[in-house]
């Protein structure tokens, strides 16, 4: 991905933390937005 | 957290984690996604452009449709809200009678951990469809050991049993109805008969569906440019027999959640497949399975071989050791090995299933692991003349003889 694209991630289980968080690491100039429907769902 | 053993704060992750991380964090509901358009839409019609979308909308537990499914007290567990909810109704009710539909490792783990933390207290019953418990990890003769620990602990196993309605009254679980007549009291009724994918927003984007779900490509691409996939929702390959499965386990789901955001940095690595790697503990029992299990095998058609064995958690000599068997099936044409099963009454000996799974991943066949070298030591492991692989192996190199 290119400097300033947007990346959005839907989902909080055990794609979206790990998928947003590395993302972020290996492309830190992509802006990641993660969306999820629960009040909480990550489980670690 | 069903059981109490966990609290939800120290089983999930803050949202300050990303946060301060520089990622935004948007709790609401995605009710549109348009793959011309390149947006999102959120429940209160706020639109959210993207120019790469992933999707990890996960799956949901199965209901199944039989009468008395939506009284109170009958309850599925996939998250934590889930679990909160599990836990209330038992410590509110002080539910004592619980009965598990479905055999599966999330059922069985939930009631150990019940039953772990209030000894005595409960009375478990257990209906499976299929002949033993864990049908979906090991074969009937593994199971069999499962079952055997299961109703040693006090729980009423009724295997090869279709329920026919839940009962209820005033709204509430009283009981099950099983087809053949039998009726059992119920406080409480936990269901686990598999999950269903979450795929409205695939098909709001006209996604490429299979049978098991999303198909992506071996980087995790969907049939719509930009849009990759990942875990529950997504069809997978199974590792040996190249077919499509559902393969929903987390271990996949964070492995292609990681896959997916190298692929994006431009890295060009392939998911390889599942192998439906799992592990769980029932009371004094440690299971793990990876690969197909010998019933599976034979559906697909294969000849197989199998062989088991029974070793030992330490050298023979050192205080506190304790059995394990490990099974191995191979493909007799191939001569590889292509799954595994471990039954151990100690924790070291059960994650030996992974090196089950590399040897699977490296297409190893009979000779090759009669050779196989594990670390020794007579304090954390079986004497290397126990080393089950190894012996399961030889015994299958005898067998291709006879």
């Amino acid at each position: 991905m290119q400097s300033g694209q947007r990346l959005v991630i839907i989902g909080m289980g055990g794609v979206g933390g790990p998928a947003a968080m590395l993302a972020k690491r290996l492309m830190p100039e992509v802006d990641v937005t993660i969306i999820r429907e629960e009040e909480r769902f990550i489980v670690r | 957290m069903v059981a109490g053993v966990a609290t939800v704060d120290s089983i999930t992750n803050p949202d300050k984690m990303f946060t301060d991380g520089g990622i935004n964090v948007i709790i609401d509901r995605v009710t549109k996604a348009d793959g011309d358009q390149k947006t999102v839409t959120l429940s209160d019609g706020r639109e959210i452009p993207y120019d790469k979308l992933l999707l990890g909308t996960g799956a949901s537990p199965a209901v199944i449709p039989i009468e008395g499914h939506d009284l109170e007290g009958v309850f599925t567990l996939r998250s934590a809200p889930d679990a909160e909810k599990i836990r209330n109704f038992l410590e509110e009710r002080k539910a004592k009678k619980l009965v598990l539909i479905g055999a599966g490792f999330t059922n069985l783990e939930v009631a150990t951990l019940l039953c772990e933390t209030k000894p005595d207290h409960y009375d478990v019953t257990v209906i499976e469809i299929l002949g033993y418990p864990l049908p979906l990890m090991v074969d009937s003769d593994m199971g069999a050991q499962v079952q055997e620990h299961l109703v040693e602990k006090g729980f009423t196993m009724k295997m090869d049993q279709r329920v026919a309605k839940i009962l209820g009254q005033n709204g509430v679980v009283s009981g099950v109805e099983l087809a053949s007549g039998e009726t059992i009291e119920a406080d409480m009724v936990l269901l686990a008969v598999g999950v269903r994918q979450n795929l409205e927003l695939a098909k709001d984007l006209g996604l490429e569906l299979g049978k098991f779900g999303i198909k992506v490509n071996k980087f995790l691409e969907t049939s719509v440019p930009d849009v990759m996939a990942a875990g529950d929702c997504v069809e997978k390959y199974n590792l040996v027999t190249k077919k499509p499965v559902a393969g929903q386990l987390r271990g996949p789901a964070v492995i292609q959640g990681r896959l997916a955001a190298k692929r994006l940095a431009g890295y060009e690595i392939e998911f390889p497949g599942v192998l439906n790697n799992s592990a769980v503990r029932l009371f004094d029992k440690y299971i793990g399975s990876v690969g197909l299990t010998e019933e599976e095998a034979r559906r697909e058609g294969l000849e197989i071989l199998c062989t088991t064995v029974t070793s030992r958690s330490k050298h023979g000599m050192i205080p506190g050791v304790k059995p394990w068997t490990l099974k191995l099936i191979f493909d007799k044409a191939s001569h590889k090995v292509i799954g595994g099963q471990i039954v151990s009454d100690s924790v070291a000996p059960v994650k030996e299933i992974d090196t089950i799974n590399a040897l699977i991943l490296g297409e190893k066949t009979i000779p090759e692991l009669t050779t196989l070298m594990c670390a020794g030591n007579p304090d954390c492991s079986s004497e290397p003349s126990l080393e089950p692989i190894t012996i399961c192996a030889e015994q299958a190199l005898q067998k291709l003889r006879t």
